[in-house]
């Protein structure tokens, strides 16, 4: 593949992609930590770093219908949790356009 | 041709009034009707001074227009021609006042002039005067050389003083009579040489001092034909083309094959990826780098066409990029997180090597002076190396992202760098100021223009803007259309007066925008992998280059003049081709 663009995160606590280990995103940038993804727990991200999406497809979750992207690491293209794109049910409609990321994928740094 | 019985072949018909139109154009000199059928119609009356205003909005006085052609054809040197239109058109060059006035200049009769000066009717005061003196001080010139000293005395002192305008002059006049020597200095020094006529000089630049209704200044109707010439090639909107090519039979207008829109030449030496090309400053040369760790320099030919000259071998990562020297003689390529080297063009030798212990090298540039180059460290620092790989300087600091890009104006003034994810700093090194370009989103790349003053910045989005950076900087113009999700993409300016924004694609096409207007004009498909840089012939508006991930270099050309070389040429299928099919981005 072409020459990757990377970009870094400032830190200090900064989560990384599990294979690769390029940055992901901020511990600031959480959101919520009480999600569970396909692989145990999941947090809520704001913003993330590094990523290419999937395309829009409709899932079922444990919260109700929505729409999701799958989300990859841009270098190594591991999955690495999904995007929200649209929600159905007022409630949930928080979630939109934030993004989820397994903590069973990801490594830490900084703590 | 409706309307016509079809037993009779049209070809045949249409030859044969175009001989009788021939035949008939060549006798007449009044317009032919010609009709929808081919068959000349009655003639119609010749006007002469029917209607004063001609051309189809009425703007255009007869008389003027009539004037304008007869100067015009003086001046190319057809006496007789613009005689005779004077004559028919009854439209004379000059007033009758004028023509005296002109006829008594060139005769010398200097008090005629003068009187027919007054009454020409000038409505400036001040005109008149300068009028007036020069016309006296040549009297006066030609006094003194028959040696009428008295006579040129009495001029000076009730014809020229009075005036009362440009003392220091009729000051150097007097210092003539006393001193003949400096007669001569100041008389021919006007002059230039002696051959020329003095009086027609005179009158030269009277017509320059008078109103333009009175005397038609020189060269006036090229003046007016420049003038469309200008505005029809501002307005053309694909204008890719050089001047010569500028014709006054029909408007100008460039369609779009004036730019390079197909594939010239593939150019396949490469064994991987390849990330990055450039053309020379002068355009002779193409340089590439990939990602199997060599570099190539190409050479252009007359014809348009590409041939290897050069394989640089010697770094043991992939090449990231390449900076040409300002005189095009040497070369730097840079290894990923590895060393620059620097290479003779004409024999292919590398000539030094540059590195920092422990860190690695990412990005490589020229000082304007060619004595020095700047490199980007891993480490976020930017080192200053002179041509033998002393150390010069090292700036810590300035950058606080890894992302390489780095550039110093061609005047060595300013230096610009990404300095945070989404501001590119511009430091000032003279007034020690910076000025910042800031975005909303992270810029992966930017490329300066020709003359400086502007900034083409490649974001994470899939944007490209363009930034003024003149005085403070502003954004011009948004170009979208491609697509970059994950590699660094590469866009640069192109064509005639870099009128064009061209960038590579992760959908592998190459896409060329208008620079004024941010409209997509085209994606050229070809490639099969992403395209991850282009760069247009700065001296060939006509020849575009493209880097791509399918481990080619297409260049691109005008549509005629498609030179297809007996390489391989793969289906250009233009669909992206991920080695990982991920899906698109949104």
């Amino acid at each position: 593949m072409g020459l990757l663009f990377v970009e870094s995160l400032p830190g200090p606590k900064v989560f990384k992609c599990g294979r690769c280990k390029v940055d992901s995103a901020s511990h600031d940038a959480i959101i919520s930590k009480d999600f569970h993804g396909r692989y145990g727990r999941a947090y809520l991200f704001k913003s993330v770093v590094n990523i290419t999406l999937g395309p829009d497809e409709d899932r079922h979750l444990i919260t109700g219908l929505h729409t999701v992207n799958d989300i990859y690491c841009s270098c190594c293209q591991q999955i690495l949790g999904w995007r929200y794109e649209k929600a159905y049910e007022e409630s949930q409609k928080y979630k939109e356009g934030k993004y989820i990321l397994e903590k069973a994928r990801m490594s830490k740094e900084g703590w | 041709m409706g309307g016509l019985e079809d037993d009779e072949p049209p070809a045949k018909r249409v030859k044969a009034s175009s001989a009788e139109l021939r035949s008939l154009l060549s006798t007449s000199s009044s317009l032919l009707h010609i009709g929808y059928l081919g068959v000349p119609m009655a003639k119609p009356l010749p006007f002469h001074g029917e209607q004063d205003m001609i051309g189809s909005k009425g703007v255009i006085k007869r008389a003027e227009f009539v004037r304008i052609i007869t100067k015009t054809l003086y001046s190319l040197g057809y006496e007789k021609s613009g005689a005779i239109l004077e004559e028919e058109s009854g439209i004379s060059l000059h007033s009758s006042v004028v023509n005296l006035f002109r006829k008594q200049v060139l005769d010398g009769n200097w008090d005629g002039s003068l009187e027919t000066l007054h009454k020409i009717g000038l409505a400036d005061e001040n005109l008149l005067k300068y009028s007036s003196f020069l016309i006296l001080e040549q009297k006066y010139f030609e006094l003194l050389e028959t040696n009428g000293f008295m006579d040129a005395l009495k001029t000076l002192r009730c014809e020229i003083t009075p005036l009362g305008i440009n003392k220091k002059r009729v000051h150097e006049l007097a210092s003539c009579i006393v001193s003949p020597s400096h007669h001569v200095l100041l008389r021919f020094a006007n002059l230039g040489t002696e051959t020329s006529n003095p009086r027609l000089k005179l009158l030269e630049e009277l017509q320059k001092l008078l109103p333009p209704t009175v005397m038609i200044p020189e060269r006036r109707l090229e003046h007016l034909v420049e003038q469309a010439l200008g505005l029809q090639r501002e307005s053309c909107y694909f204008h890719n083309s050089l001047d010569s090519s500028l014709s006054l039979y029909a408007d100008h207008n460039c369609g779009k094959d004036q730019l390079p829109s197909h594939t010239a030449q593939v150019l396949q030496e490469h064994h991987d990826e390849v990330w990055f090309l450039q053309f020379s400053n002068h355009g002779k040369y193409l340089a590439s780098s990939s990602n199997d760790k060599s570099a190539i320099i190409w050479e252009v030919h007359e014809d348009g066409g590409l041939s290897l000259k050069h394989k640089l071998i010697g770094h043991q990562k992939a090449v990231l990029m390449i900076a040409w020297s300002p005189d095009d003689n040497e070369l730097l390529t840079c290894g990923m997180e590895e060393v620059v080297r620097r290479w003779d063009v004409h024999s292919g030798e590398c000539l030094q090597v540059y590195e920092k212990t422990g860190l690695g090298l990412i990005s490589c540039g020229w000082f304007p002076d060619g004595k020095r180059l700047f490199c980007g460290v891993t480490d976020k620092s930017i080192c200053i190396w002179d041509l033998d790989g002393k150390e010069i300087d090292s700036w810590n600091g300035l950058r606080t992202s890894m992302t390489s890009d780095v550039s110093i104006t061609k005047d060595g003034r300013h230096i610009i760098n990404t300095c945070k994810g989404n501001v590119i700093m511009l430091l000032d090194r003279e007034m020690k100021m910076e000025k910042l370009v800031e975005e909303e989103q992270p810029i992966t790349s930017f490329t300066l223009s020709g003359d400086d003053n502007f900034l083409l910045v490649n974001l994470i989005n899939q944007e490209i803007h363009l930034w003024c950076i003149k005085d403070d900087p502003r954004l011009i113009t948004r170009y979208k259309g491609h697509r970059r999700s994950r590699f660094l993409i590469r866009s640069c300016f192109g064509g005639i007066q870099q009128a064009f924004i061209a960038s590579g694609s992760e959908d592998s096409q190459v896409y060329i925008w208008h620079r004024g207007s941010g409209d997509l004009v085209e994606a050229l498909p070809g490639h099969s992998g992403a395209v991850n840089c282009v760069s247009w012939n700065p001296s060939n508006p006509h020849m575009l280059a493209s880097a791509s991930d399918d481990h080619t270099i297409r260049v691109w050309g005008l549509s005629k003049k498609v030179d297809l070389k007996p390489t391989s040429e793969g289906h250009s299928n233009g669909v992206v081709a991920h080695r990982q099919c991920n899906g698109h981005s949104k």
